[in-house]
């Protein structure tokens, strides 16, 4: 049978990531998916700022990038806007100029998760696609994992296994961590990428209940002059689903009119976990990284550049960890939902706690405003939140 | 009153993969069908039905499994 130092389940953002700094310390490095094209079926609206890719070291390409974002448009209820555009708020460093660079992009998340699924082979990473994990048992100090690769039975040997399989994540049930997620601390999202609907290079978002209660309302530059607008809803605040809202915002909303040519591309939905991250997020011979680990920023619902840093942070502490002979039990493995605190954690639990604050409201009207307060403090250049 | 146990279905058409049901799921691990959304064939004993609250485009019913075999609710 053969032996992986690590064996990471689910090749997004979070899993790839991991498996890349894993590899490039000499680990020997597994990564499954189940899925015979990553990415698939979108799930996501591909926003992520440039820095999250730079300070994770992922290069700038062309293969992924689908828009180049300069800023954010934040509109209230009625469509008053804040507009934060970093081309005429930062011009020495923001802009399309050969000297300036964009704030940040949105990528095809199908082309981006294979991208990044590249650079851990390159790194040294072996990746088997149309590879299911079936579940894990302890054998000595190690685990054996079992795996349906193309409807054959394969196991593997490891020492650690990374859950990276996402919202839905089964990993973290098997090692019987509390993984459920709260009825009103997920957003069911819908989303269409459009034609005939113009864009400038600004993330918008429309927050009020009557669009998006629970949630807010998007409208993200797509590339080849396309748009995708979407939303996502906590379904205890409403009585009806998120295709419902989707297409109350697209008739009924202040962007009615802009929205009337508008010609449905592709349909893509997907769940947002805005809760806390998980308070266990490791237990024998294993660690959860990314959504399933729910490291997911409560405010924007973002979940790219958390799921990078988690695998970055996850990739180089497995190093140190399987270079030290430490036994892989949950005790020992801790000390990575340490460093993830120390790095990002504590900060996701303080934007949870605003989160928290402003949904907690009973006013409709107060809320609202919070909410739209909060998003354009958030996203202007002199937040008091440090962008994660 | 403790709801009588269910079973799901998924209208295909419908579906559009996002995993939410599986996500919102109280049971334990592996009530899934091979298609990424809640399992369609084992009965569900809890029955909370968030799932089918929580679904972007409402593409999961229920059958209610009676002592007289299945009785067929289409809404909710």
């Amino acid at each position: 049978m053969e032996y992986f130092d690590i064996t990471i389940i689910g090749s997004g953002p979070a899993g790839a990531t991991t498996a890349r700094f894993a590899a490039q310390h000499g680990l020997k490095v597994l990564l499954l998916d189940k899925r015979q094209e990553l990415g698939a079926p979108v799930q996501c609206s591909g926003a992520v700022s440039r820095h999250a890719l730079l300070d994770n070291e992922v290069s700038i390409s062309d293969e992924f990038i689908q828009e180049a974002i300069y800023g954010f448009s934040i509109f209230d209820t009625q469509g008053a806007c804040s507009k934060i555009d970093y081309r005429d708020l930062k011009p020495d460093t923001y802009g399309p100029g050969p000297e300036q660079t964009p704030l940040g992009y949105v990528v095809d998340r199908r082309r981006f998760d294979r991208y990044l699924m590249t650079l851990a082979e390159r790194a040294g990473t072996q990746v088997i696609l149309k590879a299911e994990a079936k579940g894990y048992e302890r054998e000595g100090a190690d685990v054996i994992v079992k795996i349906k690769h193309f409807n054959e039975d394969v196991q593997v040997r490891t020492k650690i296994i990374v859950g990276a399989d996402g919202l839905q994540s089964q990993v973290g049930k098997w090692a019987g961590l509390q993984t459920h997620l709260k009825f009103t601390e997920l957003a069911s999202c819908l989303q269409f990428v459009v034609d005939q609907v113009a864009a400038d290079g600004l993330l918008e978002i429309v927050t009020g209940h009557q669009w998006a209660p629970g949630g807010y309302a998007w409208v993200f530059p797509k590339g080849h002059g396309y748009v995708e607008i979407g939303l996502g809803v906590i379904c205890s605040m409403t009585e009806f689903n998120a295709r419902w809202h989707l297409d109350h915002f697209l008739k009924r909303s202040f962007f009615k009119e802009r929205f009337r040519d508008a010609r449905i591309l592709e349909v893509q939905g997907g769940g947002v976990p805005l809760s806390h991250p998980l308070r266990t997020q490791y237990a024998d011979n294993m660690i959860l990284v990314g959504d399933a680990a729910r490291h997911v920023n409560p405010i924007t619902g973002g979940g790219i550049h958390t799921a990078l840093s988690s695998g970055k942070i996850a990739g180089e502490f497995l190093s140190g960890f399987i270079a030290s002979g430490q036994v892989p039990n949950a005790q020992n493995l801790s000390t990575q939902q340490d460093l993830w605190m120390a790095a990002l954690g504590r900060k996701m639990w303080e934007l949870y706690e605003i989160k928290a604050q402003i949904f907690r409201m009973k006013n409709i009207e107060q809320r609202d405003e919070a909410l739209f307060k909060t998003m354009a403090e958030y996203f202007s250049p002199n937040s008091p939140f440090k962008k994660i | 009153m403790k709801s009588l146990p269910v079973i799901f279905s998924i209208s295909w058409n419908a579906c559009i993969k996002c995993g939410v049901c599986v996500a919102i799921c109280p049971q334990d691990a592996g009530f899934i069908s091979d298609f990424d959304t809640i399992a369609v064939q084992t009965p569900c004993d809890i029955a909370c039905m968030i799932c089918e609250e929580i679904c972007p485009v409402t593409a999961i019913t229920h059958e209610i499994i009676g002592t007289n075999g299945l009785m067929r609710v289409d809404e909710g």
